[in-house]
């Protein structure tokens, strides 16, 4: 279950410089890959079968073949954004071991053809950044960035861009904008990335993890990697385990480990004498699984399948002795927070879906509100521009579908409490549209 | 620069076959088969689609999701759905989630009867509100700018206005402020949106967020009538539709032209219209009785001018500009020339120009149009301000900089070999150059070389040969254009034929009164002391002059100080007649409003001032007038109102452009 790539005693003293990495093989991986050809780099990439791991979990390889060949200015991001809730594997990464994503950076900026590439860091994460710059100043004055890197005629510029605190900033597109020095919101897709990115340019846009996971492969080979986990999501991942455990962390595991192992093996599980109520499976994005569906094995096609999503790889768990109401309205609450409001669905569907919240908890709704807010989230779902509306409507929707008897004993509660009637009496099928148009 | 020229192609809308061009976006290609998508962030004036509103969301085969029709190029046998129930639904979705936010005061807000977020809602919505939480609250109206006033609960946060300031005006001062359901549009620095185009914004809002601050409450769109004309206010001739109630205008909208306006107006031009309303304007004959004007009956008035003019005769000369029409330039030509034999008459500011210089400079296969400007490969404006000469083409400069790449250099003519020099670097870019040059470049003293120099450049660069190249002119007036095609130049008849005997230009013309070579002065629409160089010597011409006779609708200095009839000047919108756009492209004002006061049709008084001298110009309506003009001018030859339509006709693009006066020669 846990092999360790990433980690592999990422917790050794003085990491973060470049001797110590250097000492360890760091660097290894660059070597070898500006021996061989940018295309059988990207050949190994894709071999790997290595899955984004920022959330979409779309295949690197592909990602890094879709851009256009050719001589123009190309450009690498890293988005170091990290800004789903839950999602804190890239902060220790970046921390801890900042010379393996620089090196992963430089290798995927070879085989890509990008010779200015960017680490849009949310502004957060400060030491982060701080040591980044650090590591980049080090490995700048070795050679491993700058003109000509080692000789091998590739050359590559790298800024640490800081942001300054949106979630949308995470969306590629919407930091792309913000890194052009805009407001930072989502762009109208196509034009993909690859193909009009960063100031108009070709663009590969992958996460700390992602970038952080190349020089592996090329250590490795991709074939080799890829008999690691399971067929369609290989190699391993570093799962983000928060909420009510008792030991929450960054656990390295192989993709495919029994998501059971990972919530009571390796986080402990819930504190005594508690129960998992539900969990989110990759982020506050993902649509809530049930204490049942621990038995699925950890990986992007079956947590899929179960009619959520793998995301940023960040398991929130929450036990028996929180409502399922509070947790409808934190993820509600962030949403509507961060929704950058370019579109309509997403600006007016989080902020209308909180309000209908609220008043579930102030006694003033009935079960038919229940009714209106799925619908609600409903019309979020595939509308947007970009995913973050469906970032909330996914989570929400399928809690009034799992838990809809808990909501309605909340209503009631909360009639009681206020002194309304029982809303029970007030039931009646809730106008949805299309049936009353004029 | 190559323009789009799409093929055609064929998809399925609603299971029927439409024709559209390929790559246009969904949206326009359903309109080819009647087929409506509703939208509100969509405009392509503005640029690139941004797909913010969600409202064109429609099913196209083979894609899951659905698709923002806004943003979706259409391709051979693509087969789409506009009706499907998913559609529907996702549709009312939006509507019901743009009301949300959106006050339901329809009942006070100007925009009702007009508004698009009305007629969609009605057309695509749910016709259901599920929703009863409180809505978000500002203070509200707000002045956005002393033209404009703002409500934010009313905005449905399309971003309409904010690209126009980002991204066709570049004023960058419109931004969106904080984010999601609390964004509200403002401006970056929160001072008052001043901007010479501003008043754009207005007619962008698709709800009654923004409006006009001089139009608020003053009609409802039942109470009001549409009435489509040209803005003569500058050379740019915008096409307008005119907001009339109760015989006053009350608003300016464009009126879409592509080829003229590109759909923008200038702030001078949208709110300029109370002017002629404003209390100051004249609504009746004035003379000049005991060194003050008082007002007499027409009567008396025409009476007094006819005398005056009749005993200056020859010695009578004449300025036109203004907002004066062709038609009105022409009959004053045939009032001077045929009733008083003078041969003094002009319509530029500064200086002659030898005939062939006229003709050579309006050669039609060497002018310009205004679309040229978005296409060229370089764009080299001499001598001009495009943004106070006519102010829209500054916005056409922008949008061929921004979106095409143009390459755009501005030069004085004081250098002759430096602008030669300049011209030869940006044709390097292209052989698509156009050089945009003000009237003052061939008025100066050194005029005739400026103009040489000009000429001399555009046939270097052949650009009279090259489609998408050549001279484009921003004449001083309005009409400078048309009006030396009428006739009105001392050296030139009707269609620049060359005329038995050479008048005074107006320069002359102030040395002429000065020297007692003329006594009488007729002024259309123009009062040297406003617009001609040497102020002090007009006010000592005009001084001299026994008879000043004027047409006018302000007292401006001159007329004020100097005049001895005044008749009162209609304004644009109570005009009939045609004018010519600096392009060539004759285009056609239609009275909007009544006469103010007493105010009669120039050509009218023109026609009775030359019967009062002897002369019958043959003229009973406005259309005669036309009819008579056109006959004189050879390349205007067979040109009906009918023809000029609403949207113009360029005579360079017609048969008879054959019939101008060009000696290869002189080229």
């Amino acid at each position: 279950m846990s092999s360790k790539l990433l980690f592999d005693r990422i917790d050794e003293p003085g990491l973060s410089t470049l001797a110590v990495y250097e000492r360890r093989g760091g660097y290894s991986a660059l070597r070898k890959a500006l021996a061989m050809a940018p295309e059988d780099v990207l050949s190994e990439l894709e071999a790997s079968g290595l899955r984004g791991r920022g959330g979409a979990g779309f295949q690197m390889g592909k990602k890094v073949s879709f851009l256009p060949k050719g001589s123009m200015e190309k450009y690498l991001v890293c988005n170091a954004d990290e800004s789903e809730p839950g999602t804190f594997k890239d902060r220790e990464l970046m921390q801890k071991s900042p010379h393996m994503l620089l090196e992963g950076i430089v290798i995927g900026s070879y085989a890509a053809g990008a010779n200015c590439s960017f680490i849009y860091i949310r502004g957060e994460y400060v030491l982060q950044a701080d040591v980044l710059d650090a590591a980049l100043a080090e490995a700048r004055a070795a050679g491993y960035l700058g003109e000509d890197i080692l000789g091998s005629g590739h050359s590559l510029s790298l800024t640490v861009h800081r942001g300054a605190g949106a979630y949308i900033c995470g969306e590629e597109t919407g930091l792309l904008d913000s890194l052009e020095g805009k407001r930072g919101n989502p762009r109208l897709k196509p034009p993909f990335p690859a193909n009009q990115g960063l100031y108009q340019g070709p663009t590969l846009i992958n996460n700390v993890e992602t970038l952080c996971t190349v020089p592996t492969i090329l250590r490795m080979g991709g074939s080799q990697y890829a008999k690691l986990g399971v067929e369609t999501s290989t190699g391993t991942k570093i799962v983000s385990v928060s909420g009510q455990v008792r030991r929450p962390g960054n656990y390295e595991i192989t993709l495919g480990t029994p998501s059971r192992e990972i919530v009571y093996g390796l986080a402990g599980g819930p504190p005594e004498g508690r129960e998992v109520k539900c969990w989110f499976p990759g982020g506050s994005s993902s649509p809530v699984l049930r204490a049942d569906d621990l038995d699925l094995p950890y990986d992007f096609d079956s947590i899929a399948k179960a009619g959520s999503m793998l995301g940023s790889g960040a398991i929130i768990v929450v036990d028996d002795s929180t409502p399922i109401l509070d947790v409808a309205l934190k993820v509600a609450k962030f949403y509507r927070h961060e929704s950058c409001g370019k579109c309509t669905p997403c600006r007016e569907g989080t902020n209308w879906t909180v309000k209908m919240l609220e008043r579930i908890d102030s006694g003033e709704a009935t079960p038919m509100d229940l009714d209106i807010m799925a619908s609600v989230q409903e019309h979020i779902i595939g509308n947007c521009l970009c995913v973050l509306g469906d970032a909330m409507a996914m989570p929400i929707g399928s809690m009034i579908a799992k838990f809809r008897p808990e909501f309605e004993a909340h209503i009631e509660a909360a009639r009681a409490r206020n002194g309304l009637g029982a809303a029970g009496a007030l039931a009646g099928p809730a106008p949805a549209l299309a049936q009353g148009a004029l | 620069m190559p323009r789009p020229q799409p093929r055609t192609i064929t998809l399925t809308i609603d299971g029927r076959e439409v024709q559209a061009p390929e790559n246009a976006m969904l949206v326009d290609a359903a309109k080819h088969g009647d087929v409506e998508i509703p939208v509100f962030c969509y405009e392509p004036k503005l640029g690139n689609p941004v797909g913010a509103c969600r409202m064109c969301l429609v099913e196209v085969e083979g894609i899951p999701k659905l698709q923002t029709g806004c943003s979706t190029p259409v391709k051979d046998g693509m087969v789409v759905h506009t009706q499907t129930e998913r559609v529907k639904i996702a549709q009312q979705s939006v509507v019901e989630f743009l009301l949300i936010n959106h006050p339901l005061d329809c009942p006070v807000c100007d925009k009702g009867g007009e508004c698009p977020l009305q007629d969609i809602t009605f057309g695509w919505g749910g016709g259901i509100s599920r929703f009863i939480e409180p809505k978000r609250h500002f203070v509200k109206p707000l002045e956005l700018s002393p033209l404009i006033a703002i409500d934010r609960e009313r905005c449905i946060l399309c971003y309409r206005c904010v690209r126009f300031s980002q991204e066709i005006s570049e004023d960058y001062q419109l931004v969106l402020s904080e984010r999601g359901a609390h964004s509200y549009v403002s401006t970056f620095d929160g001072h008052p949106y001043v901007a010479p185009f501003s008043g754009n914004i207005v007619e962008l809002c698709p709800v009654g967020a923004l409006t006009s601050r001089a139009y608020r409450f003053r009609a409802r769109p039942w109470e009001i009538e549409d009435a489509g004309s040209v803005c003569t206010l500058c050379p740019a001739q915008c096409n307008v539709t005119l907001t009339v109630r109760d015989e006053r205008v009350l608003r300016v909208l464009a009126r879409d032209h592509p080829e003229v306006d590109d759909g923008w107006l200038c702030d001078a031009g949208r709110f300029a219209y109370p002017a002629p309303d404003g209390g100051e304007r004249v609504t009746e004959p004035l003379i000049r009785d005991g060194g003050m004007l008082r007002p007499v009956s027409w009567e008396q008035a025409m009476e007094h001018a006819a005398a005056g003019l009749q005993r200056a005769g020859v010695r009578t000369g004449a300025i036109v500009g203004g907002q004066a029409t062709n038609e009105e330039g022409f009959l004053l030509a045939r009032l001077l020339r045929e009733g008083l034999d003078s041969p003094h008459l002009d319509s530029r500011v500064a200086g002659a120009l030898p005939l062939e210089l006229h003709r050579a400079l309006g050669d039609p296969r060497l002018q310009a149009r205004v679309s040229d400007l978005e296409f060229a490969h370089a764009v080299l404006v001499l001598d001009a301000e495009p943004i106070t000469d006519a102010p829209i083409l500054d916005l056409r400069l922008r949008k061929g900089v921004r979106r095409h790449g143009m390459r755009l250099e501005r030069a004085g003519s004081e250098d002759l070999q430096a602008v030669r020099e300049l011209a030869r670097q940006l044709s390097e870019r292209g052989e698509e150059v156009v050089l945009l040059w003000g009237e003052r470049l061939a008025g100066g003293p050194n005029g005739a070389d400026a103009a040489r120099a000009l000429l001399d450049i555009a046939t270097t660069l052949s650009l009279g040969d090259v489609e998408g190249a050549g001279l484009l002119e921003i004449p001083a007036w309005t009409n400078g254009r048309g009006l030396r095609e009428a006739g009105v130049l001392p050296n030139a008849g009707p269609g620049l034929s060359a005329v038995a005997q050479e008048g005074l230009d107006a320069r002359g013309m102030a040395d002429g009164l000065i020297e007692g070579e003329l006594s009488a002065l007729y002024l259309l629409g123009a009062d040297p002391l406003e617009r001609l160089a040497d102020r002090a010597r007009w006010e000592q011409a005009l001084g001299r002059a026994s008879t000043v006779v004027a047409h006018a609708a302000f007292l401006t200095d001159g007329v004020r100080e100097h005049a001895s009839v005044v008749f009162p000047a209609e304004s644009y919108a109570e005009k009939e007649g045609t004018v010519t756009h600096p392009d060539g492209r004759i285009q056609r004002l239609r009275p909007a409003v009544a006469h103010v006061g007493s105010t009669r049709s120039e050509w009218r008084v023109i026609a009775e001032l030359a019967a009062r001298v002897g002369l019958d110009l043959g003229v009973l309506t406005g259309s005669m007038a036309t009819a008579q003009l056109v006959r004189a001018v050879p390349f205007y030859a067979g040109i009906t109102p009918e023809e000029i339509g609403g949207k113009g006709v360029r005579w360079q693009e017609r048969e008879a452009a054959g019939a101008y006066p060009l000696r290869e020669q002189l080229r």
